[in-house]
């Protein structure tokens, strides 16, 4: 209730993440510390699992809080179909752009997406969580289905990178990726922390909210943008990675309440933690060999979520 | 001065009128009960006054201000809301439920402020939920979530309160209590309008009330002038037989001649 009142929250979460850290730089092919190319190579990828887990899950958060929907995931918006076309027509197009070309493809796909799924929502005559959730369930059902018909059209060696690409990669040749992803996350975090209140008010209902001084639309939208933005710039960066927005804001309600000034930072540092410990498990499980990391979050995250769904089932009245 | 005025208002969805012609008037202290059958338009008509979409035609002035040139802040300061329709899935907790009450008087982020727990413990005491306080809201029964969103539309501290059927899914105590504390409110100097279809009990504890019927109002007075078996057997399209206890309260009893 009280976001200052957590001390044990707090703590415990910056200890998880510190120890993400750690594990990350230390774990791998190559030693550690004595070895300075590992670290150089290590340090990016620790910055880039730090952004891409806080936004995604942040990004979750808001959505769950804004479509009063507890399966609401970043990808709810369509965002994962969007920035898989875009990096995926890319691939077919042109495979030899430069890196950071690849990340604004994905992301721009990712950011239209979302306005697509908005535009719809408020064509259709308002909108309101129920709208967003057809709305975004068609989108993400259309650009899949145009992905598949890039891919039926794209030669064999083409089809492995898109597929590859869709499982999600964290390795940062250098700082290039996080820095990209950076200003994402600065500004998707800068809209949504201060809303946080506002996001608690509208996830009681539209009315409500605006009987309680809320300007809804304005306040939705920008709640939207900074999910858009989080999750774009993410997925853009390490690819459509799954559950990180899911789990975390849920396993997150567990300790830290469902009020969303707490639950939203709460969540940011736990999708940290969780996505640099699934990397660690990427690179250590088949070592020399790497995991995608986006198999690694889904069986992982799969078995964790349901446990997580047994317990509250079990533990409830 | 009065609290409320509403002259001439017409509402509705989407440019269909649900009601037109509404004019009436609320002092400071004044409890309205507003009655009428399903489908009348009483909830459409407190969003109108709340300026949430549905007011079309005429003029809503609230506490002096006309509500179009109010911001939201500015109308939640003065107005609050319990509508029939919120998320019964919520898990947050009472406490924190009926602090979001709290929202139009401080930043949106801040932290709640030892001011604004102390109103919410003792807005919850007034409804009765103290009890419940660290309960998740999804986890309550209907009645008790009525009764956690009262405190919650207390807690913003209005001098007007627009409620869509306080009492609605409480048995009779509760309906009681709420009406009670309703009328406690008033003598303290807010101003109530609520919807409600316990007319026997909401008359004994009301100023005013409002009859909405086939798209206006049929009838606005002291309960006594509107209560009567003619009126509300024309507002409810049903024969009703009223008595008056003698306490101030009504009875009001369907005639079910002919309609087994």
């Amino acid at each position: 209730m009280k976001t200052g009142g957590r001390p044990l929250l707090w703590i415990s979460l910056a200890l998880l993440v510190l120890l993400g850290v750690l594990l990350s730089l230390s774990c791998g092919p190559l030693g550690f510390p004595d070895d300075p190319l590992a670290l150089r190579l290590r340090i990016p990828r620790v910055a880039l699992a730090l952004l891409a887990g806080s936004s995604l899950a942040a990004s979750g958060c808001i959505l769950q809080g804004l479509l009063r929907n507890d399966l609401a995931t970043p990808y709810t918006l369509g965002i994962s179909a969007g920035a898989s076309l875009a990096a995926g027509a890319l691939i077919i197009l042109e495979p030899m752009m430069p890196v950071i070309v690849f990340l604004g493809a994905g992301s721009a796909g990712a950011l239209a997406a979302s306005a697509a799924v908005w535009a719809l929502a408020r064509a259709s005559g308002g909108g309101d969580s129920s709208r967003l959730l057809l709305s975004g369930v068609t989108v993400n059902l259309v650009g899949a289905s145009l992905l598949l018909l890039v891919e039926y059209f794209s030669p064999a060696s083409r089809l492995v990178e898109i597929i590859r690409w869709m499982m999600g990669d964290l390795a940062a040749v250098d700082g290039a990726v996080p820095l990209f992803l950076l200003p994402f996350v600065v500004l998707g975090l800068s809209l949504a922390l201060p809303r946080s209140g506002t996001l608690n008010q509208l996830s009681m209902g539209d009315d409500l909210a605006a009987s309680r001084g809320v300007r809804v639309s304005s306040e939705r939208n920008a709640l939207l943008l900074a999910a858009s933005l989080l999750a774009g710039g993410a997925v853009g960066a390490v690819g459509p990675v799954g559950f990180v927005g899911l789990i975390v804001p849920h396993a997150m309600r567990r300790f830290a309440g469902s009020d969303n000034r707490v639950l939203l930072p709460a969540s940011a540092l736990g999708g940290m933690a969780v996505l640099l410990l699934a990397d660690v498990v990427s690179r250590v499980v088949a070592a020399p060999a790497e995991i995608p990391i986006g198999i690694v979050m889904s069986l992982l995250g799969g078995p964790f979520f349901l446990a997580l769904l047994f317990r509250e089932g079990g533990g409830g009245s | 001065m009065q609290r409320l005025t509403v002259e001439d208002l017409s509402a509705g969805y989407g440019g269909n009128a649900v009601l037109s012609d509404i004019s009436f008037g609320l002092e400071e202290g004044g409890i309205c009960a507003m009655i009428g059958p399903n489908g009348a338009g009483k909830s459409t008509l407190l969003k109108a006054i709340l300026n949430l979409g549905t007011l079309m035609s005429g003029r809503v002035t609230i506490a002096g201000s006309d509500s179009r040139a109010l911001t939201r802040p500015e109308m939640a300061r003065l107005a609050s809301f319990l509508p029939q329709e919120y998320n019964h899935g919520s898990r947050l907790t009472v406490l924190e439920t009926v602090l979001l009450g709290r929202h139009p008087h401080r930043q949106p982020w801040s932290t709640d402020s030892a001011v604004d727990l102390c109103i919410a413990e003792e807005c919850m005491d007034l409804t009765g939920v103290a009890g419940l306080a660290g309960r998740p809201f999804c986890e309550l029964s209907g009645g008790e979530r009525r009764l956690v969103m009262l405190a919650s539309a207390l807690a913003q501290k209005p001098i007007l309160l627009l409620l869509d059927e306080p009492a609605a899914s409480l048995d009779f105590r509760h309906q009681i209590d709420v009406w009670k504390l309703l009328g406690r409110l008033g003598t303290m100097g807010v101003s109530v309008l609520a919807s409600t279809h316990e007319i026997g009990i909401a008359g004994r504890f009301a100023t005013s009330v409002l009859a909405v019927a086939g798209g206006g109002s049929r009838a606005f007075g002291p309960p006594p002038s509107v209560c009567t078996g003619e009126i509300l057997s024309d507002v409810f399209g049903v024969d009703l037989a009223v008595s008056q206890d003698g306490y101030g309260g009504f009875s009001v009893v369907p005639l079910l001649v002919g309609e087994a």
